[in-house]
């Protein structure tokens, strides 16, 4: 229409045709405006390609033979391979026995715990949740090499111990088994599960509760008839999400599997990309994560139906609420006694393990001997053993996937929540799916896309590769949360600031995100930790030069430098804890934007 | 000057497709003050919402000032930021993140007609002593109470000096004796700055003190436009005769030109040409047409009844009271001493009587 205007003659000094312009200019404006939306689309087009074009990628490297850019036709030869392999059966049971006792184990600490902490007058709920904190911005994989240096029947210090005590023949207890896995696993899962729960377990308005006293309800069929029922769906919410994570995570069995052999999904499509030999199987692991994918999108449906179900119970009141807590008496040995365990399992033991390790040339069991051979030799050779690089690298990632995360999910999420775009439930959907997609395969379709066009866009094994995968993943939990602070703001701040005369992006700009400042900022730094602590994808991601330091420690750990090991991740934890306790209150309002922002 | 023609607005709900406005007209001439008034959904938020671009008609055309900011025939769509409008909103809608100055100045600082950075001081204060808030600008706008949040909000609808003043149910957050007391203001305001106004209330009392131009809405229609006091005293339709002030209904049957049969009698009323003698119509009294007589003996042609009830309300006592088989309410001053259960005569002014089909 555009170009037909302009054709005549091009003497714009005609009326007719000026005003054939002017039309066409408002018209331009008007369709805009009924439709939403430029911004709409633009956004779509971003995530579309973020968070779609990986997900194609591992459809079509299921279906090539080769490596990535090799001539190779569409064949099904990869899938045949891949669940035609006797392996492929074990493998998924493996990954469903994982995946199903990860999220018992976790639920079993997490739901006393949770009733303990907000229900109860458990003494020192501030510095538990500090632990908490801290617990979950420890990479798991670090918690895993603590307990191996714990529980491992070879070297564990627990079985070594046991063997020159009681001159134990075997080792009494060992981890290399899918029971151990799902244990180390279960237990890192119970901070994530616990903010979770907790937020849901606050959002119950106290009146139903009330309501059932006044009715002459006893306080243990209260909570059989009124308390349970009532956040159940909220329970089972937790549960399909941890289930989902479950069924991808690939730290505990990569750290502890790999050399008891025993693989799940994720492990497996790992080992085929960076294999010790031989070059990178992509079409196996295409086949393989297809199966993975299919499982977290059926999960993630799951999810969202049963979080549809929590929202009819619409619970939130929250003014002003005190629930009555109870008074454990005696019984708050016992309790303490509980979270002291857990504790003592999830943190004390295995950080406990790397600590010591990290004093010894060697490691070994705690002895008097062994105590006269204490040295910070291990600290001191850090700088020669690994040079600037790891740090460097690191810097850019708490710096930048942040920013560009937040950037990105702040856009999403204002036009999902704010413009009334056609597509935004599309748009939604598709900042979600990093959630439901595994992040390994996140990852592995990017060294794939990368590989496929390096030409156009030369980051494959550059630290900017890891920066674009995390900046994806983070992506769901940005949107999330912003989503849920963005439907907080009354519309007419917005609209007032339109009326005054302002476009869209600058009132998007001086009123919106300054009116969300605090939960940017939160969301930022919670990104940031996250990305510090990340290893999946940047080993699946890595090459000579973009080594961070989780991924540093990881290789270290693999080549058998234990007290290294214990050296690095004493100083990665050294940084995280007094981040956690400054910031506790901070954190206090993630953890309910956590749920919330789901 | 405000000129909307033929607008129609509908919405896309889980329930199907909402008319929310359906074909209205309506001018607001240069410096009047039109208000739209209606039961809550009855479209006038919508309309109001357009004129402002913050909602897209579907058919019809808007001009603000002689220019044409909407028109579905010729495609244009003017957005809220070029439209030369000012709003004020039912939430007041300040910034919570800036103090007043910074909320006022917003329109010159960040709005379509940018001031140079010289004259902003002036003219923000200027338009805060408007409000009476001069004393206040370095306070963050939390630190103030609702009555003057809004004050902030008239002023910043008003510092750029917009042709049309639309304001959005501005007094519905407020309570009863603050809201009188802006009403009063809001009136003199806007007299003094001269703006033609757009407002929105769901409050016959405040339509009818404020309005030069009352407008009343139902299920996306105008039913009637006119000054207070002709909307009042002579509604079109009966919708209009119970929405705006209380009335009284009672049934009945057209006799003739200006008689009609009611279970009180025959009433003397003017009959609408459009009824038919034999028709049967709705007979509607205002309770203040209506008195109460201790004196029985007047003769023939009076209505005996029996008090049902009585609120005072100090100035004025409101009566129900049953009446050949009909109740009605009686407004009397508030000094009268009748009292619930008394027999008594019923008073009509026969001029005051309006019928409806």
């Amino acid at each position: 229409m555009s170009a037909k205007a302009a054709a005549p003659g091009g003497s714009l000094g005609s009326a007719k045709v000026r005003s054939a312009l002017a039309r066409v200019g408002f018209a331009r404006g008007l369709t805009r405006e009924m439709t939403g939306h430029g911004f709409g689309y633009t956004a779509l087009a971003l995530v579309g390609l973020l968070v779609g074009a990986p997900v194609l990628a591992v459809v079509l490297m299921s279906l090539r033979a080769g490596l990535p850019g090799q001539a190779s036709p569409l064949t099904l030869e990869n899938y045949h391979r891949a669940y035609a392999d006797p392996i492929f059966l074990q493998v998924l049971l493996n990954t469903f026995f994982f995946a199903g006792g990860t999220v018992l184990v976790a639920l079993i600490f997490t739901l006393p715990m949770v009733w303990l902490f907000n229900r109860t007058d458990l003494p020192g709920r501030e510095a538990i949740f500090v632990f908490l904190i801290t617990s979950f911005l420890v990479p798991v994989f670090l918690r895993a090499i603590g307990w191996i240096l714990v529980f491992s029947p070879e070297v564990g210090l627990l079985n070594s111990a046991a063997r020159s005590v009681f001159g134990a023949e075997r080792p009494i207890f060992s981890i290399y088994n899918i029971t151990g896995m799902a244990f180390v696993q279960g237990l890192a899962l119970v901070p994530a599960s616990f903010f979770m729960l907790s937020a849901a377990f606050r959002a119950m308005d106290p009146a139903l509760e009330e309501a059932s006293y006044i009715c002459g309800a006893s306080r243990l069929r209260t909570l059989l008839r009124i308390n349970i029922p009532a956040s159940w769906p909220a329970i089972a919410a937790v549960m399909v999400y941890m289930l989902m994570l479950a069924v991808s995570l690939f730290e505990v069995p990569a750290v502890v599997g790999w050399p008891a052999r025993i693989f799940v999904l994720s492990s497996l499509i790992y080992f085929a990309v960076t294999p010790n030999v031989g070059l990178p199987k992509y079409g196996i692991a295409g086949a393989y994560g297809l199966l993975m994918m299919a499982l977290g999108l059926i999960l993630a449906y799951l999810y969202f139906r049963v979080i549809r179900e929590t929202r009819k119970y619409a619970v939130v009141t929250g003014r002003g609420y005190r629930p009555k807590m109870l008074r454990l008496g005696r019984w708050k040995y016992a309790a303490m006694t509980f979270v002291g365990v857990y504790l003592a399992l999830d943190f004390v033991l295995p950080f406990g393990a790397l600590l010591w390790v990290s004093f010894l040339p060697h490691a070994q069991v705690f002895s008097v001997e062994a105590l006269s051979k204490l040295t910070l030799v291990n600290y001191r050779q850090i700088p020669d053993l690994i040079g600037v690089r790891p740090f460097i690298n690191t810097m850019f990632l708490v710096l930048l996937v942040p920013t560009l995360s937040m950037s990105l999910s702040i856009f999403v999420s204002w036009v999902v929540v704010r413009q009334r775009f056609r597509l935004g439930g599309v748009l939604d959907a598709f900042a979600f799916l990093p959630l439901a997609v595994p992040q390994i395969l996140f990852a592995v379709a990017l060294a794939y896309l990368a590989l496929l066009f390096r030409e156009v866009l030369p980051i494959y094994g550059s630290v900017f590769i890891i920066v674009l995968a995390h900046t994806i993943a983070y992506l769901a939990y940005g949107s999330r949360t912003m989503n849920g602070v963005m439907v907080q703001i009354h519309h007419e701040l917005e609209e007032s600031g339109r009326v005054c005369g302002s476009s869209k992006l600058r009132v998007l700009w001086r009123i919106v995100i300054p009116l969300m400042a605090g939960a940017v900022v939160n969301a930022w730094l919670w990104i940031s930790l996250l990305s510090y602590r990340e290893v999946t994808m940047a080993l699946t991601l890595r090459g000579p030069d973009n080594v961070v330091l989780a991924t540093l420690i990881w290789q270290l750990w693999f080549s058998g430098l234990a007290p290294e090991v214990g050296a690095l991740g004493v100083m990665l934890i050294a940084v995280v804890v007094p981040i956690a306790w400054l910031a506790r209150s901070v954190f206090a309002s993630i953890a309910k934007g956590y749920s919330d922002g789901r | 000057m405000i000129r909307i023609r033929n607008l129609s607005k509908s919405y896309e709900t889980r329930h199907g497709r909402v008319e929310a406005v359906h074909g209205i007209d309506l001018d607001v001439a240069e410096q009047e003050f039109c208000v739209l008034l209606g039961p809550s959904g009855c479209g006038k938020t919508t309309t109001l919402r357009c004129v402002a671009a913050l909602e897209v008609p579907d058919e019809g055309e808007i001009e603000l000032g002689g220019k044409v900011v909407y028109s579905a025939a010729q495609r244009i769509f003017v957005p809220p930021e070029k439209r030369d409008i000012g709003m004020v909103f039912q939430s007041y809608a300040v910034w919570p993140h800036m103090n007043v100055f910074q909320v006022v100045a917003y329109p010159l600082t960040d709005g379509r007609k940018r001031a140079p950075s010289r004259d902003v001081a002036p003219r923000v204060r200027r338009a805060l002593e408007l409000v009476q808030l001069d004393h206040l600008e370095a306070r963050p706008v939390t630190d103030l109470s609702g009555g003057q949040q809004q004050r902030v909000a008239l002023a910043r609808a008003l510092v750029s000096e917009p042709q049309v003043l639309l304001m959005d149910e501005p007094l519905s957050n407020l309570d009863a004796r603050l809201r009188e007391q802006m009403r009063l203001e809001l009136k003199k305001i806007t007299k003094s700055v001269g703006v033609t106004t757009l407002y929105v209330t769901h409050d016959q009392a405040e339509a009818l003190s404020l309005g030069d131009k009352v407008c009343v809405m139902h299920e996306g229609e105008i039913l009637q436009v006119g000054a207070p006091r002709e909307v009042y005293s002579r509604p079109r339709s009966l919708f209009v005769a119970q929405f705006v002030g209380e009335m009284n209904f009672i049934p009945g049957r057209v006799l003739g030109p200006t008689e009609v049969e009611s279970p009180l009698g025959r009433v003397q009323c003017e009959v609408p040409t459009s009824c038919q003698t034999g028709q049967e119509v709705t007979l509607a009294i205002r309770p203040e047409h209506l008195a109460l007589s201790s004196d029985a003996s007047r003769g023939s042609g009076i209505v005996r009844g029996k008090i049902l009830s009585k609120s005072y309300l100090g100035d004025s006592a409101l009566f129900e009271v049953e009446a050949c088989g009909v109740n009605l309410k009686v407004k009397l001053p508030g000094d009268c001493d009748f009292a619930a259960g008394e027999h008594t005569v019923l008073l009509m002014s026969p001029d005051r009587w309006r019928v409806y089909s």
